[in-house]
């Protein structure tokens, strides 16, 4: 789950510069670690629904969740309904 | 200070009001226009709005406009509320020819496109919808369903659109272009819009609660509202009593983000700053502030800082009247402006309703009506996405002597770099040396590597547009030597296109699901002014003009006008559009590209402008005019301001040998000059007729492309007038000159 979802993290955002590599799995995503900001997060909710039928209704659920790959993989694991 | 304008007349359409009355009374009952969707066809039905209370069926029928002919919901409500500004200001055929008309929409004819997209696509049943798509378009129908005005432009910086509006109309009275100015914009709801915001989820499935703790999103609105504006000499000349005045205003950018306000609302405080010194008035002249108060988290906290920084303790009555009209985007300033305009005159303070919790660190808004003291001084604030801040100072109409304003002489502006990124080689001068030229119909830009000017991560979700007109603007900012320009402005016809094109499609074909946020953000015209005055960190005045083939033209108005008033003293002016393969398609249906001998291309140019001359000056520019649908007293009046010419730089072949030719060349007979056959067909294509006509001064070389075949060459290059014509209608004259 920590592979998809970084690859699935870097084609959304379209993070030419960055590989799965590149991205340490308990690093902050926002803010320092990757630089991603509000926008980003939004992107990451649409692709939560898209991908794994995960309905976020507060953006503010989403700093909790994308805080780093290793909690957002455990949090799809145990919301997914897809 | 400088003088106040006059406001002679004034028409609104929102949910709470058909009418001036009507909305009075719907403001004195408390009585909100939120509520359960209507009219627009969404899947997304939990969300309460603020519908206009009519189908667009009624109000064409209204209207009188026959069955069959298109019909956009934002023309139509334009035309309602337009009659009414005009009728009060008792405008005759006569004063509307001599006036100007500027209108604000984003959406323009959203409505119909995104309910005929697959039809443009896939057969020729909606043609007559695609050329209605674009702002200008929705300008020029209401403007046209009254007869001629002056000129014509068209604002669009997301929701401080129809402010922006007022405050140009305000400058070109000052700068002594015209004496009236018809100001204000229209904005129907859509699925497009309603998409976008909740893509970024600022929507409220509640009635909106602007400044309260529990506050959680906005209600989309829509709505018209139009003013009469005119200085006080015609106001007298005409018989007219003014309705109120419009004292000062402010524009500044926030610079911090494509879509939420700092947490400081730097540009809400420099805005308010701005149009306080522009009235002559202090904070403590301020009796209510109409406040932009959207019901976002964001906004209302960044907006409370503002106004308690500006203003400290002695904060005055404060309220969003969103709470009624909902968010009426790009026509909220105009529409809030009348609200001010009916509290100033009826003596009443417009409640903030649904206010329970106090927020921390926000203000407190009025929930009673009932003044405390007489209200003289109003503010009203209209924010747009890119941090473009707009607040307007109106006044009472009862100052006894008002003064005059004085007139202005026109003096050269000088344009100090310039830069394209377009079918020719991109930051560069080769086309004057070995030109590119194409056969094909369609050809897409020559992209220079970007990565000197942005890093991958900062061009994330930049399109090509994005990237090509921060690439052109940051050449020609270094080339001048200017870090912060003190405006920056804007020409598109079409915004980001591609982006436009990407969410267009997947509403109309994957549904209302998942909609991405970017698409949407760059979908907003002003995306590009915004992008670069992030990049620069410059607050300074900030617009964008989304008005057809005149688009930069409108942007170079502007501009022209600012630095002659010193209100500014450096412009960053730039035209920029796109083109994809689709819209290629949709454009060569309405006529307008795939024509015999024409190459569609895409724009990016940048220039700067200085009031002052210097070493860099390539050229200066010594007149600018722009007529709509002009009669032949007016061309020729402008023919004479102009005087001889070496040349004339035309828009099109067609133009060599129309009658207008006759009163340009009647001394002798001009060299005539091409560019388009360079450059390519595109909306703002003329920003790059002044481009390749400041090269030739500039250079003094003349590349043999440019000649139109069968003209004689230009005898010299001193002094080259640069036509543009829009639609055999809307005309624009700039004259440059060898410095």
């Amino acid at each position: 789950m920590i592979q998809e979802l970084k690859g699935k993290i870097i084609e959304v955002l379209n993070l030419e510069d960055v590989t799965p590599e590149d991205i340490d799995n308990d690093a902050p995503l926002f803010g320092e670690g990757l630089g991603l900001d509000s926008i980003d997060a939004l992107e990451l909710i649409v692709m939560m629904e898209k991908e794994y039928g995960i309905k976020l209704k507060n953006p503010a659920e989403g700093k909790e969740i994308f805080k780093s790959v290793s909690v957002m993989a455990q949090y799809v694991n145990e919301h997914r309904t897809k | 200070m400088n003088e106040p304008i006059l406001i002679t007349g004034m028409g609104i359409v929102s949910t709470i009001g058909l009418n001036s009355d009507e909305t009075l009374a719907s403001l004195r009952a408390g009585k909100t226009g939120i509520s359960a969707i209507r009219f627009l066809k969404t899947a997304h039905q939990e969300f309460p709005v603020g519908e206009v209370a009519m189908s667009t069926d009624e109000m064409a029928k209204r209207l009188g406009i026959p069955e069959g002919q298109p019909r956009t919901r934002t023309q139509l409500m334009g035309i309602m509320a337009l009659g009414q500004a005009l009728e009060q200001a008792q405008l005759t055929l006569e004063d509307r020819a001599q006036a100007a008309f500027i209108s604000a929409t984003t959406v323009g004819g959203m409505d119909m496109s995104e309910q005929f997209y697959p039809d443009f696509l896939s057969n020729d049943l909606r043609n007559d919808y695609i050329s209605q798509h674009d702002c200008g378009a929705s300008t020029e129908g209401t403007a046209d369903y009254y007869g001629p005005f002056a000129s014509v432009s068209t604002l669009s910086t997301a929701c401080s659109s129809a402010a922006n509006a007022i405050i140009n109309g305000a400058n070109i009275l000052r700068s002594g272009r015209h004496e009236i100015a018809v100001v204000g914009g229209s904005e129907c709801l859509t699925k497009f819009h309603l998409n976008g915001f909740n893509s970024l989820m600022i929507l409220d499935e509640e009635p909106c609660r602007p400044f309260d703790k529990t506050r959680a999103g906005l209600n989309l609105g829509e709505g018209a509202a139009y003013l009469v504006i005119e200085t006080a000499a015609s106001a007298r000349r005409r018989g007219v009593k003014p309705i109120g005045l419009l004292e000062g205003y402010g524009n500044a950018c926030d610079a911090y983000h494509q879509t939420a306000s700092s947490p400081d609302g730097e540009g809400a405080f420099l805005s308010m700053k701005e149009a306080l010194a522009d009235a002559g008035l202090n904070p403590s002249d301020i009796d209510y502030i109409n406040a932009h108060g959207t019901g976002t988290p964001n906004n209302d906290s960044s907006e409370s800082q503002a106004m308690m920084r500006l203003f400290g303790d002695d904060l005055p009555p404060i309220s969003s009247t969103k709470s009624f009209t909902g968010h009426t985007t790009s026509v909220s300033g105009s529409i809030e402006t009348v609200i001010c305009l009916l509290a100033l005159q009826e003596q009443f303070l417009p409640v903030n309703l649904g206010w329970k919790h106090q927020m921390p660190d926000g203000i407190t808004p009025v929930t009673d009506s009932t003044p405390r003291h007489p209200l003289r001084h109003v503010l009203c604030n209209s924010f747009g996405f890119g941090g473009n801040d707009s607040s307007l100072v109106l006044g009472r109409p009862d100052i006894l002597d008002i003064p005059d304003i004085p007139v202005i002489p026109e003096t050269p502006i000088f344009i100090t770099s310039v830069a394209q990124i377009s079918i020719q080689e991109g930051l560069s001068e080769a086309w004057m040396e070995a030109p590119i030229l194409y056969e094909e119909p369609f050809v897409r830009s020559r992209d220079v590597d970007f990565k000197q000017w942005l890093s991958p991560g900062e061009s994330r979700r930049m399109g090509k547009l994005l990237k090509r007109a921060l690439a052109t603007s940051l050449t020609a900012m270094r080339a001048s030597g200017v870090e912060h320009p003190d405006a920056i402005i804007t020409g598109t016809g079409l915004g980001c296109i591609e982006n436009t094109e990407n969410l267009l499609t997947h509403l109309c074909f994957e549904g209302e699901e998942n909609c991405k946020p970017t698409p949407f953000m760059q979908s907003t015209h002003n995306t590009i002014s915004s992008l670069v005055s992030i990049h620069t960190q410059s607050h300074g005045y900030n617009a964008t003009y989304a008005h057809k083939e005149a688009s930069f033209d409108c942007a170079l108005e502007d501009a022209w006008m600012q630095l002659q008033l010193g209100r500014i003293h450096t412009a960053l002016v730039g035209g920029h559009d796109e083109m994809t393969p689709q819209y290629f398609g949709l454009l060569c249906k309405t006529g307008y590209l795939g024509n015999p001998g024409q190459v569609a291309g895409e724009t990016a140019v940048s220039m700067m402008l200085d009031a002052k001359p210097s070493d860099k000056a390539l050229c200066q520019i010594t007149l600018v005019r722009r007529c709509y649908r002009p009669s032949l007293d007016t061309l020729t009046q402008v023919a004479a301001e102009v005087g001889a010419v070496d040349a004339i730089v035309i828009p099109n072949i067609g133009f060599a040998s129309s009658p207008l030719m006759s009163l340009f060349a009647s001394t002798a007979a001009p060299a005539l000059l091409q560019y388009k056959n360079l450059f390519g067909e595109s909306y703002t294509a003329y920003g790059l007729g002044i481009y390749a006509a400041a090269q030739v001064l500039s250079h003094q070389t003349l590349p043999d492309a440019m000649l139109l075949p069968g003209s004689s060459r230009p005898a010299k290059l001193q002094r080259l007038l640069v036509v543009n014509e829009s639609g055999g209608k809307d005309f624009t004259f700039t004259l440059l000159e060898q410095h």
